[in-house]
């Protein structure tokens, strides 16, 4: 049923101390863009020819975005140097993470299809990225290192006391202090849920136009008129939402780490 | 069946009505605004592009952080709306 598409079964049940650690569906995929982040990287970086071809160029781009525009853009070098693996990681994580959710993949345990006498799941679209816990550990770690990164830069008052914008001063600074601290909690849900809720979004309306609706009404007709508009909701998102989504991820966790050590902003 | 007899309906359809009428209502009225916005956003970067097109690289990369921004309101709403959905 299309109302199961992102619930997660246990294929593999563990459970440590109460927790639920099962293998399934979402950490199946986590670890295929794990894979393809660091085998993608690692075979160019192998073998880098002086006349690239097109992958070769492709990834340069992707490097160059990560390095200049994200990261040097908003910081200073030193800092620039001790956090670019950490947000070009990001960055082509997430990129690879969204992708791969675009990619239909045998992981329907639900129904599965009979091939040669061998049951295998059928086909479906999911994304580690619409889960919510993914963007939201992400966004955690980003939160805790620009925290840290302030502190050992300005000193523990030093940098709370930045918060507040320079100029205000007297009574002001109470009334100003708790929106500067609701902000910066508010960081981490605006982050996460930007990233999470994109994705969902998107997978949510492929999976309803290109047949949900169609199942859950019981009309072919409706299925005939949506599947296009299902497609071009594909195109849209594989096109354009999954890479300006991981920009857009990189480049604020840029900027926060930015800010957190700039003096007076 | 006249639009206040729809809505009358709706309401007295009990708590799975009510919750559907909140997922619908609730993304729709937030994406009102995130619509005006992105479209403002556009509008402006054309203008600026045919002012000065020698800034359009430096303008795009601002528009698409904008355009993110901006869009991501629609989902904050859309978020709400599933909580009030699935939760309450």
């Amino acid at each position: 049923m299309p109302q199961n598409e992102f619930r997660l079964d246990p294929w593999i049940p563990i459970e440590v101390a109460g927790i639920d650690l099962s293998i399934n569906k979402a950490v199946l995929y986590l670890v295929l863009a794990a894979l393809a982040t660091c085998g993608t990287m690692v075979y160019i970086a192998r073998r880098m020819q002086d006349k690239p071809n097109r992958v070769q160029t492709a990834v340069e781009m992707a490097y160059d975005l990560a390095s200049n525009t994200i990261t040097r853009d908003n910081m200073d070098s030193r800092m620039a140097n001790r956090w670019f693996p950490f947000i070009g990681t990001l960055f082509l994580f997430i990129w690879f993470s969204n992708m791969i959710g675009y990619i239909p993949l045998p992981t329907n345990s639900e129904h599965p299809v009979a091939v040669l006498g061998i049951e295998i799941p059928s086909f479906a679209l999911y994304a580690a990225t619409a889960n919510f816990s993914v963007p939201l550990a992400l966004t955690l770690v980003v939160w805790l290192s620009y925290h840290y990164e302030g502190i050992r830069a300005k000193g523990f008052v030093r940098y709370f006391k930045g918060w507040v914008p320079s100029g205000v001063s007297g009574p002001v600074v109470a009334l100003v202090a708790p929106i500067e601290v609701i902000s910066q909690f508010l960081r981490l849900a605006s982050l996460s849920a930007r990233l999470f809720a994109n994705m969902l979004a998107g997978h949510l309306l492929i999976l309803i136009m290109a047949g949900g609706l169609a199942v859950l009404l019981g009309s072919t007709i409706v299925g005939i008129v949506t599947l296009p508009v299902g497609f071009a909701f594909y195109v849209f998102e594989v096109g354009l939402v999954a890479s300006l989504q991981a920009f857009i991820f990189a480049l604020l966790s840029a900027i926060y780490l930015g800010e957190a050590v700039a003096e007076e902003h | 069946m006249d639009l206040l007899g729809v809505i009358t309906v709706i309401a007295q359809g009990g708590a799975e009505g009510q919750k559907a009428l909140a997922l619908g209502l609730g993304t729709a009225i937030a994406a009102i605004g995130p619509g005006i916005g992105v479209g403002y956003i556009f509008g402006k970067v054309i203008e600026s592009v045919t002012r000065q097109p020698e800034m359009r690289g430096e303008i795009q990369s601002i528009m698409w952080l904008g355009f993110a921004l901006t869009e991501a309101i629609v989902f904050y709403g859309l978020l709400m709306s599933l909580v009030a959905f699935f939760i309450a």
